[in-house]
Parts: structure tokens; C-alpha cells; sequence
């Protein structure tokens, strides 16, 4: 078809019934014409009439051949059966309700997943130019068998990256923190990324105001203070003024702002969009003398992620080979410094140009994995509402047997009758696809907050890539759904079934719809063992002792802000504020902590008859003041807690954890004994200094949840730390820690000197990080597990219905034959029964052998846990039992009567 | 005379271009002067005059607008279009090329 002709039939098209008028209009006159004519040859008028009318043929034929050139006839026998199938619906609302709805869940879990996985995984960050050729580095060591990839490496290190210049166009690096923004009581925390000048080249953004800074302001040892603020923070702080050569606060440092990055600008930051882009030579300032020498120093400092992008043409594995490479030699730069830099031989070392999401990349993590999972699961909920609706069209096919069969009796060809059948299920998709969508608008939002950083966008009507999966998700389910009937319908018997009575046939098994619905069942009961596996894994997490008491308590952590202080003064000022803690209402006690739970440090540590005290595992240590036990209520089980006599000046005492005193001093009292602590002197000094136990404490979680041993001491941080210590733990009175947060922000930011101030959050929080991707994994399999139980039901009694209908008749005669009320309920009972039972046992085996890949994924718990398996299988064969309970119910008023009367 | 032939397979467009050629004519003036010129031995069924028409306007080769014939009847006329000339050319040839074939292999066999 020529372009004209397309446009000439689509003008057409617009206008084809004013061209019909026309067309018929003009046949009259030309019949009209024509019978004038032949009037003039001497036929009688009557006669002429009909001899013109003979010779113009047939109007209505023409007309209708016409209509053909108007316009498109393919489409318009799709639309006539559109048009055809949404009659048929209308006329079954019952079946067209349940399949739209099966489908929508289907296809609505899919959406929301496939939503949130492209956002964390794929999705190309936003203004990110030619994203294909954008690779984030990895760098990888594998030491005895254990692979270890790192994605933020020191400054050196990208500086010595970056010779890898003939297969890399550019390079960057990014470095995200938070920091306090702002002054006084309008300092909020904020994200922070420190980056290179040659990052926003790898984007096509153009500042809405201002520039962004450019090469020579990142030159180190410290670049230009200069500061471009988001789009955002502009809008919200700024309120849209001109804030060109303001100053602006960040860190412990005064920066100017310079530009504001354009709407929704996020750099390649993972998590939320940074606030604040500063040269990322000015980030090691904010962290005192130490980091300003050692970021340029040495190679000690992991801080810094490095972005490239490929020449046109270079693949990332030859990128990586160059990389590669590169960070050998880089590593031989670090060994000249640091002689215990591993071998290469050894460690195996190697760059690679991956993807920009780590949540995509070679070390994804437990999360991803579970995600990926429970993506696997949401397509599987969409296999079992598909076999649900394939069985229901099966159904609605031989419940329309004889209308199908005359019409072909009639002389529609059957790859007609077979399309019709296709649209009509596509129809049905097509409307699942949207409510789908509204679906997953709707449970994404609760995953959504599950899953992505917090002001992450999920609108779903304006993303096409989510769309778009939706629509192929819909486009497979009319497949999947569409073929069997089609098949069926095709292979009808024409004269059998013309024979056939009024009653429509006797039942009769269909071997179809029995896989369909044990395959579905089997499905089912492989996302419950699924459910049952996280739900009992989260429960064994929920379950280990932590050895503290975390809900009741706050961490705060003080920014002094580059605040300078000599030494006495810094110990007054931490003693003050701890004071100021202990006093503020609703706090029953307060502690200082070096460092988190989960993020405790360790340190060399020697005991005499011991050749290698880390050979027997990892021994972390906190630095704490006399309430800390209090505090985080952990039990002293021997010995004495620290108190305050424990200061600078009296013996060195440390407390150590049950695990710990067991593993060193195993059979003799640990109390009393030496332990040599590499913390703050030279190691000759450290091997006459001792430091005695005074006291054993219950073990405590700080280092994981899992299965460590739990070697643990406590040391006074009034003797090993007294002015470097910034955090506090306090506890609160009352179980609602969280409401005191904004409170205790407040009262103790007023008592921070200059600018400093302080952030307040519930260590809560923190241990439920920690428990988070098990607990993920349990609330996404309970979500769709229960879903995936839902549609099995309705499936299982639906079918269960249909075949109970089919055989009213037969059970009518049954009871006329003297069957009773119990027989014919355990007829109906045990078909459906029957059929869950064999889905237990092959949803049991897949179950079974998909366990080895599910084991990492759970906590102290067996991916083959027999009761979980029993449980199910029990739980399946009763949903089965219910399924058929209102059928048999009504199996029993099988009237002998009517069937008799039938006969 | 005899009775008029059917009409050949997808002649009835080149006829009707060839016939627009003398100037713009409303439907029933074609279908006469094809009857006129073939002696009546052509039978046009002048329904199929009609989708023919359709068709190739929608092609572009024909335009159509109403006016008032000399005899004061309101009537659409038909127009050949530079399209319709250069298809109503290359028709023309394919026609003549396929009956001087059909002709040589009808003469090269004799009964």
C-alpha cells in the first residue's frame, strides 16, 4: 500500500458514511439514468424500471465492496470482533469479572515488581547521556577461595585508574556522605556527593542557574569550595531565589553555590538523590589532618566510586582488561607503602567495568537476590492465574459447544472462529492489563516504601517500561490462556456434536483442564512451602537473643563541626553533653559507645600463650562509659561492670563476653587475666601494658546476627578515648523511643558549642536494618504467596462448580438409583480432593529440588524443613476439601425427579 | 449479434482510466460510452462500475466533485488524475504485451 493510498483510505475512512449516501444517491440517478434510456427505446415505464435495475445489478453488493476501499477491512473485522467478544462478555459478567481480576493480580504483581527491580537494577540514572557506554568499576581479589569485591577505593587509586586511557573517553569518581547543611537550627542532615569536575560530563545536564564547576576546581590537595545544590533543595530551602555566590555550610566547611542542577538530577547516586555536589577533593577536609594526609598519601582510605565511560566501540570486557591492568599496577604503587599488600599472585586481582547499579553488579548482595526471587514468584503467580483463566475459557468453550457448532454448521471457517476466540481473551488481558496496573500503583506503594529510598518516584501511568511490561505480560497471558480453547474449538466434531441432545453431552473428563488444575496447585504449594520457609526463617532471625534490649534506646551522634578544641576542653564538652542527656525528661540513662552495634571495630589484641589470637576469630571491642550495661541491658554475668572509678589513671579493666572468655581462657576463670590491647601505643608499650578482666557479660550481637561466635570486651572509654568518643546511647523511660526523637535533637543541638549539632534515631532502627532482607523475602512470599492461594481457590472451585453442573443429571439418576446425601458429597469431595493431592506431591517435588538454591537465603532454617513441607501439603488438601464443600452441597439436592423426567 | 463478453480480469480500471481521458464524465456517462465504443459486445454489470470507482480514487488516480450536468441534473463527475494518466500508461502495455502473448501462443497452435 502506497502512502497515498493509506492517507486516501484513512480520509476516506473519516468520512465513509457520507461517501455511502453519496455512492447510493448516485446509483439511483445512474438507475434512474437508465431506465429513462430505455423508456426512450419504447419500454413501458414499470418495465424499464426493472430492466435498469437488472442491468446496475446488485446496490447493496456494491455499496459493500466499496465500503472495503474506505477504509481498512483487516481492522475492521478486528474491531467487529472486538465488538463481538465484548457483547459475549457483557452477557457473562460472572466469568469476564473473574478472569479480569485473576489476570489483574497476575499481572499487577508482576508490574509492581518488575517497577521496583528496574529501579533499583536497570534503569539508567536520569540525564545519564548514552548510558550503554557507562560502566561502574568493580575491583575484585579472590583469597583463598573467597571473592571479594570492593566498589569504593582510595583517591590514589582512581587517580591511577585513570591511565587507562585508550579504551576509557572519561572517567570519574563520586564519593557520597552526609553531612550537616545549613546553620543553626535549620542544620539538617543531607546527602552530600563529593565528585570529580569530569562527572557531569558524563551526563546531558545543563545547570538551571549558574555552572557546574570544571576541571582545575578538583584538583587536589584541596579543590575550590564551591557547591551546586539539587534542583530540590533550591526549590524547598531556597524557596527559587537567586542563590548564585551564596554561602552555604556543609560539613565542618564553607562552601559558595555556584549552580543548581536541573529537576530530578541524581548523579549516580544509589539510595536518595544527593542534595549537595561539592568537588570531591574538598570531602577529606571536612574529616581533619588525618584524612587530608592520608587520601593523598596512601591507600588506606576506601571512599571513592569510580564511573567510566568506553570509547565508541570498546566493549567493558576489553575496558576491563585495560582497568585491569591499570589497578596492578596501582597495586604495586601501594605495596612500596605498604609491604602487606597481598601478591598478585595470590590475590588474583581484577578490575571490572560493570554495571552502573551495584545492586546489579557482581557483588549484589542478599537483597538483590531475594528481590530477584520474589520476581521469580510474581511471575509464578501470573503461571497459576493463567492456568486459572485457560480452564475457565476451556469451560465457557464447551459450555458454548453447540453455539460453536452451528456456527460452523453455518459455514464460519474456523480460523475465523478460532480469532474470534484469541480476541475475545485478548480483550479480557488487555482490561486484566489495566486493572493490573491500578494494582500495582496501588501494593506498589507498600512495596515501594519496602524497597526504594525514600522519595523514590513510582508513578506508574508515566512509566513505560513498567507499561510496556505490563502490556507483555498481558499479550502472554492471552497466549497462554487463548490456545487451548482455540485448539478445542477447532477440533470439535461437527456431526457428533450436531447429534448430540439437548443435554449438551454427558460430563465428560477433560484431561486438559485436570493438568491445568494441578499444575496450578502444584505451583501454589511451591510458593507456600516458599511462605513457610521466610516466614519461619524471619521468625529464627526475630528469635536470637541480641544480648541488649535495643527499643528503648536513641543513638545520638554529635558533629562538632570542625569546632576546635584542645583536649581538655573536648573531654569537658562530651562529659557536659552526657550530663545534658542524663537530665533531659524521659531519659533513664545515658552511655557514650565508640562505635554502633554491627559496626564495632577491632583491634590487635595479644594474650600471653596464645600465638595467634586472631587464628581463633574476630574479636571486636566497644569503648563505653559506667552505664552502658545499663543502658543496652546486658547482663554482667560475673565480675563487675565498668563504673566510674574506671578513669584515666587507675588500672587498665576491660569486660569481656561469655564467648570470648570461654575461647581464650578455656577451663581457667577469666577474671583476673592480661590481655595486651593494641589501641593508641606503640606496640612495645602495648606488650607491658595490661589490661585485666574484671568482668564477663552476656554475649552480644555487634558484629552480625548470624553465626559468629561472639567475641566481645568492652574497655572505659574514659581510659582509652576519653576526647576522640561522639556518640551516645540513651534510655528512654518509656517503649516509644521514637517519639522522643525530635526533642532530644533539639535540647542537645542547643547544647553542641559554635555550629555543631547532633543526629538523634532509635538503634532500633539499625537492628532492623540488619533483619531486613529476611524480612523482605518473608513479606513479599506471604504477599504473593496468599495471592497465588487466592486465585488456586477460586480456580479449584470454579472448576469444581462447572463439572458438578455437567453432572446434575447423572447424579440425579444416581440418587434415583438410591444414592445417598453422604455418597454423592464424597463423590464431588474426593475428585477435588484427588487432584490436590497429586498437585501436593509434584508442587512437594519441585519444591524440594529448587531448595539448594533457596538455603542462602534463609536464616537458620532448612530449605527441606519437613514441617513446613507436612503443613502445606495438609493445608492444600483442606483448601481442596473447602473448594468443593458448596459444590457438593449442592450435588446432594440432585433432584432423581428431573433427571428422570429427562430421560 | 452475439451476447456481450464478460468482461477480462482487472480490465475494467484500464477502461475506465481510458474512457476519463476524453474529459470528465459522471458514472452512467461511463458505462455508456464503454457499451458505445465496444459495439455493446463488452457487458459491464454498471453496479461494479461503481467500487471500481471507489478504488481508485482512494489510489489517487481519479477525482470526483459534483456539478450540474448540461441537462440540469445534479451529478458527480469523475476526473483522471497525473497518477491515473501514468497507471492508465503502464496498463496499457502490460494489457497489449499480455494479449499479443496469448495471441502468438493461440496462432502458434493450430488445430
Amino acid at each position: 500500500m502506497t502512502p497515498r493510498e493509506l492517507f486516501g483510505r484513512l480520509a476516506a475512512w473519516l468520512r465513509r458514511d457520507e461517501l455511502d449516501r453519496r455512492l447510493a444517491e448516485e446509483m439511483r440517478e445512474h438507475i434512474e439514468l437508465l431506465a429513462r434510456d430505455l423508456g426512450r427505446d419504447g419500454l413501458p415505464p414499470d418495465e424499464a424500471r426493472a430492466a435498469a435495475r437488472r442491468q446496475v445489478g446488485n446496490v447493496t453488493r456494491a455499496r459493500e465492496e466499496s465500503r472495503d476501499a474506505w477504509g481498512f477491512p483487516a481492522i475492521d473485522i478486528v474491531l467487529r470482533d472486538v465488538r463481538y467478544a465484548a457483547r459475549g462478555l457483557r452477557r457473562a459478567p460472572g466469568f469476564a469479572m473473574t478472569v479480569i481480576l485473576t489476570l489483574a493480580l497476575g499481572i499487577g504483581a508482576n508490574a509492581a515488581m518488575f517497577g521496583v527491580i528496574d529501579r533499583l537494577m536497570f534503569r539508567p540514572f536520569p540525564y545519564l547521556r548514552d548510558p550503554g557506554a557507562v560502566n561502574r568499576i568493580y575491583l575484585q581479589s579472590t583469597y583463598r577461595g573467597h571473592t571479594n569485591t570492593a566498589v569504593t577505593f582510595p583517591y590514589r587509586r582512581f587517580l591511577d585508574l585513570s591511565r587507562a586511557t585508550s579504551t576509557v573517553a572519561a572517567i570519574a569518581a563520586e564519593s557520597e556522605w552526609r553531612f550537616g547543611v545549613g546553620q543553626g537550627d535549620a542544620t539538617r542532615i543531607r546527602k552530600v556527593a563529593g565528585v570529580s569536575a569530569s562527572y557531569f560530563g558524563l551526563f546531558n545536564a545543563a545547570p538551571v542557574s549558574g555552572r557546574f564547576f570544571v576541571a582545575g576546581e578538583d584538583e587536589p590537595p584541596v579543590g575550590a569550595m564551591v557547591a551546586v545544590i539539587s534542583h530540590e533543595l533550591w526549590a524547598s530551602d531556597f524557596g527559587g531565589a537567586n542563590v548564585i555566590d551564596d554561602r552555604l555550610k556543609i560539613g565542618t566547611l564553607e562552601y559558595t553555590i555556584i549552580g543548581v542542577a536541573p529537576p530530578g538530577f541524581r548523579g549516580t547516586a544509589e539510595g536518595g538523590r544527593p542534595d549537595v555536589f561539592v568537588p570531591i577533593t574538598t570531602i577529606p577536609a571536612n574529616f581533619g589532618a588525618w584524612a587530608q594526609s592520608s587520601y593523598l598519601g596512601d591507600y588506606r582510605w576506601d571512599w571513592v566510586s569510580v564511573l567510566v565511560r568506553r570509547k565508541p566501540g570498546v566493549g567493558a570486557a576489553v575496558a576491563g582488561r585495560e582497568l585491569t591492568a591499570a589497578y596492578i599496577e596501582s597495586r604495586a604503587a601501594a605495596r612500596l607503602l605498604n609491604p602487606r599488600v597481598l601478591a598478585d599472585s595470590i590475590a588474583h586481582p581484577r578490575a571490572i567495568a560493570g554495571p552502573m547499579k551495584s545492586a546489579a553488579g557482581p557483588d549484589a548482595g542478599l537483597e538483590s537476590r531475594v528481590l530477584l526471587w520474589v520476581a521469580g514468584v510474581a511471575l509464578l503467580v501470573l503461571a497459576i492465574a493463567c492456568a486459572n483463566v485457560a480452564n475457565l475459557m476451556l469451560v465457557r468453550v464447551l459450555r458454548r459447544r453447540r453455539e460453536i457448532t452451528v456456527r460452523l454448521a453455518l459455514g464460519v471457517s474456523r480460523g475465523r472462529l478460532a480469532a474470534q476466540l484469541v480476541t475475545e481473551a485478548l480483550l479480557l488481558a488487555l482490561v486484566g492489563c489495566a486493572a493490573g496496573v491500578i494494582v500495582a500503583q496501588w501494593g506498589g506503594v507498600a512495596i515501594r516504601r519496602l524497597l526504594l529510598p525514600e522519595g523514590s518516584d513510582f508513578n506508574l501511568a508515566t512509566d513505560w517500561r513498567t507499561l510496556g511490561v505490563a502490556f507483555a505480560c498481558a499479550i502472554a497471558a492471552t497466549l497462554a490462556t487463548a490456545i487451548g480453547p482455540a485448539i478445542l474449538a477447532l477440533r470439535t466434531d461437527l456431526a457428533a456434536a450436531l447429534k448430540s441432545g439437548p443435554r449438551e453431552g454427558t460430563y465428560a473428563r477433560s484431561r486438559a483442564r485436570t493438568t491445568l488444575l494441578i499444575g496450578q496447585g502444584a505451583l501454589t504449594v511451591v510458593l507456600l512451602v516458599g511462605v513457610g520457609l521466610f516466614v519461619r526463617s524471619v521468625l529464627s532471625v526475630e528469635a536470637v537473643p541480641l544480648g541488649y534490649d535495643a527499643h528503648p534506646v536513641l543513638e545520638v551522634t554529635l558533629d562538632f563541626r570542625g569546632h576546635t578544641m584542645d583536649s581538655v576542653e573536648s573531654v569537658a564538652a562530651r562529659r557536659r553533653l552526657l550530663a545534658a542527656a542524663r537530665s533531659l525528661p524521659g531519659v533513664s540513662s545515658a552511655s557514650r559507645v565508640n562505635s554502633q552495634p554491627f559496626s564495632t571495630n577491632t583491634a590487635d589484641l595479644h594474650i600471653q600463650g596464645i600465638d595467634s589470637v586472631e587464628a581463633l576469630g574476630r574479636f571486636n571491642f566497644q569503648m563505653i562509659s559506667p552505664d552502658y550495661f545499663d543502658v543496652m541491658q546486658t547482663r554482667i554475668l560475673r565480675g563487675r561492670p565498668i563504673t566510674d572509678a574506671d578513669r584515666d589513671g587507675a588500672p587498665l579493666v576491660a569486660v569481656v563476653s561469655e564467648a570470648m572468655a570461654r575461647a581464650l581462657w578455656a577451663g581457667r576463670d577469666a577474671l583476673g587475666q592480661c590481655m595486651h590491647v593494641g589501641i593508641g601505643l606503640h606496640p612495645e608499650a602495648i606488650a607491658r601494658r595490661c589490661t585485666t578482666v574484671v568482668g564477663i557479660a552476656e554475649n552480644s550481637a555487634q558484629q552480625n546476627l548470624s553465626d559468629d561466635p561472639r567475641f566481645m570486651y568492652y574497655l572505659s572509654a574514659e581510659q582509652f578515648a576519653p576526647a576522640d568518643i561522639s556518640t551516645m546511647l540513651l534510655r528512654m523511660a518509656g517503649p516509644a523511643a521514637a517519639s522522643h526523637v525530635e526533642a532530644v535533637r533539639r535540647a542537645l543541638t542547643r547544647a553542641m558549642p559554635g555550629d555543631g549539632f547532633v543526629v538523634v534515631r532509635p538503634l532500633q532502627e539499625i537492628v532492623d536494618d540488619r533483619m531486613r532482607s529476611w524480612r523482605l523475602g518473608a513479606t513479599l512470599f506471604v504477599a504473593f504467596g496468599g495471592l497465588a492461594l487466592v486465585v488456586a481457590f477460586v480456580g479449584q472451585y470454579g472448576a469444581i462448580s462447572y463439572q458438578v453442573a455437567q453432572r446434575m443429571h447423572e447424579l440425579g439418576v444416581r440418587a434415583a438409583l438410591g444414592a445417598r446425601a453422604r455418597d454423592v458429597v464424597w463423590l464431588v469431595g474426593w475428585q477435588s480432593v484427588r487432584v490436590g493431592a497429586v498437585a501436593v506431591l509434584v508442587g512437594i517435588a519441585l519444591a524440594a529440588s529448587a531448595a539448594r538454591w533457596v538455603q542462602p537465603l534463609l536464616f537458620r532454617q532448612s530449605a527441606t524443613d519437613p514441617l513446613t513441607y507436612s503443613i502445606v501439603a495438609a493445608g492444600m488438601v483442606l483448601a481442596a476439601l473447602v473448594a468443593s464443600a458448596v459444590p457438593a452441597a449442592r450435588a446432594m439436592r440432585a433432584d432423581p425427579c428431573t433427571a428422570l423426567r429427562a430421560e | 449479434m452475439d451476447a456481450p463478453s464478460p468482461l477480462l480480469a482487472g480490465t475494467l480500471d484500464l477502461l475506465i482510466l481510458k474512457t476519463l481521458t476524453i474529459g470528465p464524465l459522471h458514472g452512467y456517462a461511463i458505462a455508456q460510452h464503454i457499451h458505445r465504443l465496444s459495439n455493446d459486445a463488452l457487458r459491464v454489470e454498471e453496479g461494479s462500475l461503481y467500487p471500481a470507482l471507489q478504488r481508485m480514487q482512494v489510489k489517487g488516480w481519479l477525482t470526483s466533485e459534483a456539478k450540474r450536468s448540461p441537462t440540469g441534473r445534479q451529478a458527480r463527475y469523475y476526473r483522471i488524475t497525473a497518477a491515473g494518466r501514468k497507471q492508465l500508461l503502464s496498463e496499457e502495455k502490460a494489457f497489449r504485451a499480455s494479449v499479443s502473448a496469448t495471441t502468438l501462443v493461440l496462432e502458434g497452435i493450430k488445430p
